[in-house]
């Protein structure tokens, strides 16, 4: 079993309305200090996780590609030192449209960045502007011919549906619009309120309608039927891959392998503890600046814990639980509705059932 | 111990926030009750629930030295006001010999004041009436005093007019409490009698009576008979409260204070008994004791958790002894389980109690919607109804009655035009229209119970930009044309939601309760039908279309722990509903009911209030 290793930058352009990662606008004077202090973190933990293989690297924030290509390729040189990275590991980076061009998207591949995952949220200018992203579909279309002519051949589009205003057309335009660009990846979210967001305020103060359920399960629906049409594999809940192209890093954290995290507020798992990093980026610096592990706090799980998240990953990803783990009377309740199925010996959501996954778990994790 | 010539037992009656509380502050400072540093405005409104409501709920008895030419100890008991705790004040009346009943300056005689007199009169008590809160710029002492010179018979100049808040003449008051309230009768040599007046239950000590001696000595160490409940027991102290409980050596006659009567049997020491000496010295008559005051709503009180049925029936029978008005029976529901019909006196009170058991007794509780008490006729037969859902069905009885009272209300004459046309609009009949000044008029007015019981006050205080104040006493039974309307969950009957309506009412009444459990109900994995029928005739229907979406739009590495929790949350969520039949139902549902029935009632009222 290889380990992950996640990288938070937490520095963002602005910050989008939905928002409510640990991303911070106007801090990009901190940025050189910070890759700094991720190298020294990186330090701290080199001891305690030698001898873990790492099949994956992931750079998400924030936004990673506000640094320049030599801070993100000397930062990657550096992780290769400090840890094990097998050969041929998956080395994600996220990038926002507006901050990558060919030249710097081309420095990346050198670097040793295999995959690409870019925010594009919607081909619909209305759909961005009710999401308050700076970015129009314009420079989607650039930043992703970028990426390819720069050799990038294993990239990611993250869309967002149900934003106000969106209409089951407009979703299915930006639907074509990607499959289209046939990008080897798309995670596609239904739109979720978070309380502490410019958005959410809005929504609370009843300025902006919050999303409307019924819709966004038509919207899901439509993401199965247009994405399995073009020959994506569905294989997690939001997540969409041709064969092969499923995100390593991420099939990790459902998996439960280990995973380290550096930088600020970046979560950590290992041997049922998990562990988070300091949230605000200045307290974060404080404290590897003082050459202390910056850990914030730690919860170990307990036998009920890991039952519930067992539960809760195995159906996301779709590898389902033992029919013989699950109470009869229930399971076959919700085969009989069509929630569950049958699949080598194990009960697997539906597409409907993956609608209504958090119903599922609760009964099934009992 | 205090000779009896310099005792005086008297307690403050008024309308509701007329300052009795206020004025009882003042009265504390005055005999030095309470030390300067641990003073604090309305001091015997002691309960959290009193503090955070700033009203008082139940009536408190302090015993003070006030010292004039002569040293006097008065027992003086502040009364609540709202007319839901009337049962207070008539027991309270029952301990003394005077009550100064206090009208606010600026707001004149309201419906409390006049009720509340008439209670005071009947008892025989001295009344020294008195004007307060004159140090508020909109004060019309004048007029107000013609006005209480008037019910009471007094002078006008002679009403005193004080503020309670400034303390401003309340030495004179006292003064003239001292002169005109009558010093007790009771004579030492008399065998024992006490009025047991209120009680509380102590975790350690057991019961507590508070008593007002009548004739006779109370020794704080006494073997003690309680002669309605037949019953005997070793008292382990009396007191009195100076206002904190204080042992003494004993209560003389005319002295009120409290017993720890040895008991732990909830049951027997009951408001209205009479405590005398156990053997040979036994006195022969008891003391009149109280009328049972009669609730005026009925609702279902069950416990959240299935399980505490028992706690809520120790946690019941605890209350009852500090709460005499409070009575209970236990029921089953198909849909809550195991729980008792309680009866309270209004919806403050069903409110309070509700709250009280909660937590003073760690419970967490679903009432239904109150309902009044319906008598069912069939034959000579008389089946009284406490809960909808007993009512029998349509054609196996004669007719159904329900109870009506006769409100008083106190209106400016301005609004008299609104006041009447509400109370037409509730099927009420009019009585008589008097007038305290040519500005204020006193309305008597019959009405159904069911009709003034839930929002009535409010509407009434929304048409009269709250000057009207309203009172009322039941008056008997009166043929009436109800039915039953009960609401299908699923196709399944739910007896908690089942109430009784006026048949005109009926089904607007029952498309709103639809209309309102189908916000309140979640949805669910299947369509819910919700339905309000009456009889077998259905009269609205609405569907909860299945859920089709409950999931998190995300989770990597960082999120796992926020989600679980998440998870976590929602079925703790989960378990606070009630499964009935194949449905989950919030517990805020079961009281839907009641808001409901204000909103049919308002509509009600505005459609009949446009008729010419
Ligand atoms: N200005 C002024 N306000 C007063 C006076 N007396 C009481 N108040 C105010 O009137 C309000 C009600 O006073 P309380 O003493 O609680 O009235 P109460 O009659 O005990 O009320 P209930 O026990 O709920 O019936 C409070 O806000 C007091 O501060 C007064 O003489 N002058
Ligand atoms: S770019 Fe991404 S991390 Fe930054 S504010 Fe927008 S959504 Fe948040
Ligand atoms: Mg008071």
């Amino acid at each position: 079993m290889t380990a992950g290793l996640y990288v938070h930058v937490p520095f963002c352009l602005t910050r989008c309305g939905y928002c409510d990662f640990n991303a911070y606008a106007g801090l990009g004077h901190l940025a050189s200090r910070y890759v700094d202090a991720l190298e020294a973190e990186a330090g701290l933990w080199a001891d305690a996780w030698r001898g873990e293989r790492f099949g994956s690297v992931f750079l998400g924030g924030g936004t990673p590609t506000t640094l320049d290509a030599d801070e993100l390729a000397r930062l990657l040189a550096r992780l290769r030192e400090r840890f094990d990275l097998e050969p041929g590991a998956e080395v994600t980076i996220e990038a926002n449209p507006d901050t990558v061009d060919e030249e710097k998207l081309a420095a990346l591949r050198e670097a040793g960045y295999t995959r690409l995952s870019m925010g594009a949220q919607s081909f619909d200018q209305r759909v961005l502007d009710a999401l308050e992203r700076v970015h129009g579909p314009a420079s989607v279309h650039r930043a992703f011919a970028a990426a390819r002519a720069a050799g990038h051949t294993d990239v990611n589009l993250d869309l967002i549906y149900g934003a106000n205003g969106e209409t089951l057309a407009s979703w299915r335009r930006t639907l074509e619009e990607t499959i289209a660009l046939r990008p080897e990846h798309v995670s596609a979210y239904a739109l979720t309120i978070e309380p502490a967001t410019p958005l959410g305020r809005k929504v609370q103060a009843g300025l902006v309608p919050g999303p409307e359920p019924d819709l966004q399960a038509d919207m899901f629906d439509l993401a199965c039927e247009l994405l399995g049409e073009a020959g994506y594999g569905h294989y997690e809940v939001s997540n969409w891959a041709f064969p092969g192209f499923e995100c390593r890093h991420n099939l990790g954290y459902w998996r439960k392998q280990p995973y380290l995290g550096l930088g600020a507020g970046a979560h950590s798992y290992r041997d049922g503890r998990r562990w988070w990093n300091v949230r605000p980026p200045a307290e974060y610096l404080d404290v590897v600046e003082h050459g202390q592990r910056p850990v914030g706090g730690e919860e170990r799980l307990t036998p009920e814990d890991e039952r519930l998240e067992d539960v809760f990953l195995k159906l996301r990803i779709l590898e389902g639980v033992p029919v013989a783990s699950v109470d009869r009377d229930v399971a076959s309740g919700f085969l009989q509705q069509g929630l569950l199925r049958r699949r080598d010996g194990h009960l697997v959501p539906t597409e409907r059932g993956m609608l209504l996954l958090n119903e599922l778990v609760l009964a099934l994790a009992g | 111990m205090t000779e009896t010539n310099r005792l005086r037992n008297f307690c403050i009656v008024a309308h509701i926030d007329h300052g009795k509380s206020t004025l009882a502050d003042r009265i504390l400072e005055l005999t030095h009750a309470v030390a300067a540093r641990d003073m604090r405005d309305q001091y015997l409104d002691r309960m959290d629930l009193e503090r955070e409501r700033g009203i008082t709920i139940k009536a408190q008895a302090v015993r003070l030295t006030y010292q004039l030419d002569d040293t006097y100890v008065l027992n003086l008991i502040d009364t609540p006001g709202h007319v839901d705790f009337t049962y207070e004040v008539s027991r309270s009346l029952a301990a003394c010999e005077g009550a100064v009943l206090l009208v606010d300056a600026a707001q004149g005689i309201e419906a409390q004041t006049l009720a509340n007199f008439h209670l005071a009169r009947d008892a025989g008590l001295a009344i020294i009436p008195a004007l307060n809160k004159i140090d508020l710029p909109q004060a019309d002492p004048e007029e107000t005093a013609r006005e209480v010179g008037e019910l009471v018979g007094w002078d006008p100049k002679d009403v005193l007019r004080i503020s309670a808040k400034t303390g401003q003449d309340v030495p004179a008051l006292l003064q003239k409490v001292i002169e005109l309230v009558p010093a007790p009768q009771g004579r030492r040599e008399d065998p024992l009698r006490a009025l047991v007046f209120d009680s509380t239950f102590d975790a350690y000590r057991g019961v507590v009576a508070y008593v007002r001696v009548k004739d006779g000595v109370l020794p704080s160490r006494a073997k003690i008979h309680l002669m309605a409940a037949n019953a005997d027991s070793e008292a382990e102290e009396c007191g009195v409260f100076a206002p904190e409980a204080t042992p003494v050596p004993e209560l003389g006659p005319g002295e009120v204070g409290y017993l720890v009567t040895g008991m732990k049997d909830v049951h027997l020491a009951k408001v209205g008994d009479t405590v005398t000496i156990a053997g040979k010295h036994r006195a022969r008559e008891p003391l009149p004791g109280y009328r049972e005051p009669k609730p005026m709503v009925w609702s279902g009180l069950y416990p959240a958790e299935g399980g505490d049925y028992t706690a809520l029936r120790d946690a019941l029978d605890k209350l009852k002894l500090n709460d005499a008005a409070l009575q209970y029976e236990p029921e089953t529901s198909k849909a809550l389980g195991f729980g008792f019909r309680c009866g309270f006196l209004g919806l403050l009170h069903m409110d309070i109690v509700k709250e009280r058991l909660e937590r003073e007794f760690g419970l967490e509780l679903i009432a239904t919607a109150p309902n009044v008490e319906f008598h069912v006729i069939r034959g000579n037969e008389v089946i009284v109804v406490h809960n909808p859902s007993e009512m029998p069905a349509p054609g196996t009885y004669d007719h159904v009655e329900e109870p009506v009272v006769l409100a008083t209300i106190v209106t400016p004459s301005t609004y008299l035009g609104a006041v009447l046309e509400l109370c037409q609009s509730r099927r009420g009949e009019l009585i008589d229209i008097t007038y305290l000044s040519p500005e204020r008029a006193e309305v008597h007015y019959r009405l159904p119970l069911a009709e003034i019981i839930f929002d009535f006050f409010d509407q009434l205080k929304s048409k009269t930009r709250g000057y009207a104040s309203l009172d009322y006493e039941p008056v008997g039974y009166e043929r009436a044309d109800l039915v039953r309307v009960d609401i299908l969950l699923h196709g399944e009957p739910v007896d908690a939601f089942s109430s009784v309506v006026h048949r005109d009412k009926a089904a607007q009444y029952g498309r709103q309760l639809v209309e309102r459990l189908r916000e309140l109900i979640p949805r669910q994995l299947f369509d819910v039908a919700i339905q309000a029928a009456i009889g077998s005739r259905v009269v609205a229907r609405e569907t909860i279309k299945a859920k089709r979406k409950d999931v998190l739009a995300k989770c990597y590495g960082g999120d796992i722990t926020r989600k679980r929790k998440l998870l976590e949350q929602q079925k703790k969520g989960k378990a606070r509903l009630r499964r009935v039949g194949r449905v989950d139902v919030p517990q805020e549902a079961f009281i839907a009911a009641l808001r409901v029935d204000q909103r049919a009632g308002q509509k009600a009222g505005q459609r009949t209030g446009g008729k010419p």
